[in-house]
C-alpha cells in the first residue's frame, strides 16, 4: 500500500506541473489509475484500485466516477406458483447490459445535474442503457423486468451506486477507491470522470482497466475452451489416479 | 483460504470446500450414495452456476468411486458381473434420459419435472427404506431373528434370460439388473446425478443383493457413469472447473476411506436406517424449498 501512494504523490505531482502550464486554457480534468491492469489469478479475491486527478476546480465543482464494464446478454427469470410449487415461468433477456457499472460522486447526483443530462449520461441506474429485449412488451410490463434486473444485479454486487463518496480536496484535488468485486467479469474497464459545474459538465477525462485472467487459472480456462475434450479426459484421469492414490497411502496406515 | 475457481468465475474458501468433500465422502463410503444428490445442491448452495456444479461434482465423483471400489474390492465384495450389467443399462438409459432431457426443455417443464421427480423418488425411496429398516432393527433388539429367506421372490423373478450371479448368490433374469440400469441411467440423466440414491435401493429391495456387496457395486458403476458424464460435459458446455473437482475430491477421497472403515462394523440394517434418514432429509428440504415462497421471485442468469 506504502508503494501505491508514493506512487499517486509523485503522479499527482506531476499533474499538477503538468496542469499549472495549461491553467490558461480552459477547464481541464486529468486523472490516472493506480492500475491499468487486473491479473486474475488463483488467489484472486478481488481488487482494489486507487483513482486520483487534479481539476480546474471552483468552490461547488462536482466530480461523478462511473465504471462501465464488458456488456453481455442477461436473462431474469420470475417465478410462479403452479399447482402449489413455485418454478420458473417467464423470462426475459437483456441484450447488452453492462456486467458491471459503478457510479460514485461527491455528493446526490440529482444535486448536481438536472434529468436530461442524467439520462443521456446514464448517471442513474434506471436510466441505464440495456439493449435490445428478446420479446415485446408494453413499457409497464417492461419496466417490472427493468426494476428486477437492476434489483438483482445489484444484489449480486454487479451494479454498485456510491454518491458522497469521492473526496475532494481544496477544489483541485479528488480520489476514490474503485473496489472490483470478486465475481467480476473479465474484459476491458472504461472510468469516466466527469467534472460538473453548476449542472454543466465543463471537462471530462476516461482511463480503461484491462482484467484478465493470469497464470494457472488463464490456462485452465483456455484448455477448457479450446481443448475441450482432452481436458475432460484429463479431468477424469486424475480423479481415478487420485482415488487410486488414496487408496494406496490409506491402505499403509 | 479463498482459491479462484477458473470456470466458475469466483473465488471460494479451500477449506469449506475440503471440509463438505470429506463428509459427503464418508456418507459415500459408507451407503455407496451421496455424491451427487447432496453435493450438487450444495455447491449451488455455495454460489456455483448449476451447470458447473453438475459438471464438476461428476468429474469429483469418480476419485471416491474408484477409491471405494479398490477397498470393497480387497474385502470381495464387488460384485462385477452385475456392475457390468447395471452399467450396460445405465448407458442405454442416460443415452435415452438425454433425449428426454431436450424434449422437456423444449416444451419449457424440465424445472418442473427434475424438482418434482427428486422430491418424489426421495420420499417413496427413503421412507420404505425408513420403515424396513427400522423394522428390521427393533425385531433384531427383541430377540426375534428369523432370517429365513435371502430375499423375497415375486413377478420379477419370472423373467426369463436367467443368469447365476454367484458372487450375490442369485439366480435371476440378466433383463431385471438392464431394466434397472436402464431406469436409473434415464433418471440420473434428468435429474444429473450419478444415480446412486435409486440404485442402491433398487439393488437391495429389487433385485435382493446382500447389502455387503451392494455399496462397491453401486460404486463401481457410478466410476463410468460419471467419468461420462464429465467427458461429454467438458466436450459440449466446458462447465467442468477442475480446481473445483480437485478441492472436492481430496476431501471426498479421505471421507470414502473413513466411511468405508466405519461400514465394516455397522450391520446391513443400520447402514439403510442412516441412509433413508438422509434420503428423506434431502427430499424435505427440497419439498420446503418448492412450496415457500422465494425472498424474490426474480432471479438472473448471465449468458455466454
Amino acid at each position: 500500500m506504502n508503494n501505491i501512494y508514493k506512487h499517486l504523490f509523485l503522479k499527482t505531482l506531476f499533474l499538477l506541473v503538468f496542469f499549472n502550464f495549461k491553467l490558461f486554457a480552459k477547464e481541464n480534468i486529468v486523472a490516472d489509475l493506480s492500475e491499468n491492469t487486473v491479473e486474475i489469478s488463483t488467489t484472486f479475491s478481488g481488487a482494489e484500485i486507487l483513482l486520483f486527478g487534479a481539476y480546474d476546480g471552483k468552490k461547488n465543482d462536482d466530480i461523478i466516477v462511473i465504471v462501465t464494464g464488458p456488456k453481455g446478454k442477461i436473462k431474469v427469470e420470475q417465478k410462479e406458483k403452479k399447482f402449489g410449487i413455485w418454478i420458473t415461468s417467464k423470462s426475459l433477456t437483456f441484450k447488452e447490459v453492462p456486467k458491471y457499472y459503478y457510479i460514485a460522486s461527491n455528493r446526490k447526483i440529482d444535486k448536481i445535474t438536472n434529468l436530461d443530462e442524467i439520462k443521456d449520461k446514464s448517471l442513474n441506474l434506471n436510466y441505464l442503457k440495456l439493449g435490445k429485449v428478446n420479446k415485446k412488451l408494453d413499457m409497464k410490463e417492461f419496466n417490472s423486468w427493468r426494476v428486477s434486473l437492476t434489483r438483482n444485479m445489484i444484489k449480486q454486487k454487479f451494479w454498485k451506486v456510491e454518491e458522497n463518496s469521492i473526496a475532494l480536496n481544496k477544489n483541485t484535488l479528488f480520489r476514490k477507491t474503485l473496489s472490483l468485486p470478486s465475481n467480476v467479469t473479465t474484459g476491458l474497464f472504461i472510468v469516466k470522470i466527469l467534472h460538473y459545474r453548476n449542472g454543466i459538465l465543463i471537462s471530462k477525462e476516461e482511463s480503461k482497466i484491462n482484467i484478465t485472467k493470469s497464470g494457472i487459472s488463464a490456462n485452465i480456462y483456455k484448455i477448457a475452451e479450446e481443448y475441450s475434450t482432452l481436458y475432460g479426459i484429463f479431468a477424469v484421469v486424475l480423479a481415478v489416479f487420485m482415488g487410486w492414490l488414496s487408496n494406496i497411502v490409506f491402505r499403509r496406515v | 483460504m479463498y482459491i479462484y475457481l477458473p470456470i466458475a468465475e469466483q473465488p471460494i474458501n479451500a477449506f469449506i470446500v475440503l471440509g463438505i468433500g470429506s463428509l459427503v465422502g464418508m456418507i459415500m463410503g459408507m451407503v455407496g450414495i451421496g455424491g451427487g444428490f447432496l453435493l450438487t445442491p450444495l455447491m449451488i448452495f455455495f454460489g456455483i452456476p448449476s451447470p458447473v456444479a453438475v459438471a464438476s461434482v461428476a468429474n469429483q465423483l469418480v476419485a471416491p468411486s474408484v477409491s471405494g471400489v479398490l477397498s470393497y474390492w480387497k474385502s470381495s465384495n464387488v460384485d462385477f458381473k452385475m456392475g457390468i450389467i447395471l452399467l450396460i443399462g445405465g448407458v442405454i438409459g442416460s443415452s435415452i434420459g438425454v433425449l428426454i432431457f431436450n424434449f422437456l426443455n423444449n416444451l419449457g417443464h424440465l424445472d418442473l419435472v427434475i424438482k418434482l421427480s427428486y422430491v418424489l423418488f426421495l420420499s417413496i425411496i427413503g421412507s420404505l427404506m425408513f420403515i424396513e429398516s427400522s423394522r428390521l432393527i427393533l425385531r433384531v433388539k427383541k430377540g426375534k431373528i428369523s432370517r429365513g429367506k435371502l430375499h423375497q421372490h415375486n413377478w420379477l423373478h419370472g423373467l426369463p434370460f436367467k443368469t447365476r450371479f454367484r458372487k450375490s448368490k442369485l439366480y435371476i433374469s440378466v433383463l431385471l439388473p438392464l431394466l434397472i440400469g436402464i431406469i436409473v441411467g434415464i433418471l440420473a440423466a434428468l435429474m444429473g446425478t450419478g444415480g446412486g440414491f435409486i440404485i442402491v435401493p433398487a439393488m437391495i429391495y429389487l433385485l435382493g443383493m446382500p447389502t455387503s456387496l451392494v455399496v462397491g457395486t453401486s460404486l463401481f458403476q457410478i466410476i463410468f457413469v460419471a467419468s461420462n458424464t464429465t467427458i461429454l460435459q467438458a466436450s459440449q458446455n466446458q462447465t467442468v472447473d477442475i480446481i473445483l473437482a480437485f478441492l472436492l475430491l481430496l476431501g471426498s477421497v479421505i471421507g470414502v476411506q473413513i466411511g468405508s472403515k466405519f461400514s465394516n462394523f455397522l450391520k446391513g440394517e443400520h447402514l439403510r436406517f442412516f441412509l433413508s434418514i438422509i434420503i428423506l432429509m434431502v427430499g424435505f428440504i427440497l419439498l420446503i424449498d418448492l412450496i415457500t415462497t422465494p425472498s424474490d421471485l426474480y432471479s438472473i442468469v448471465v449468458l455466454k
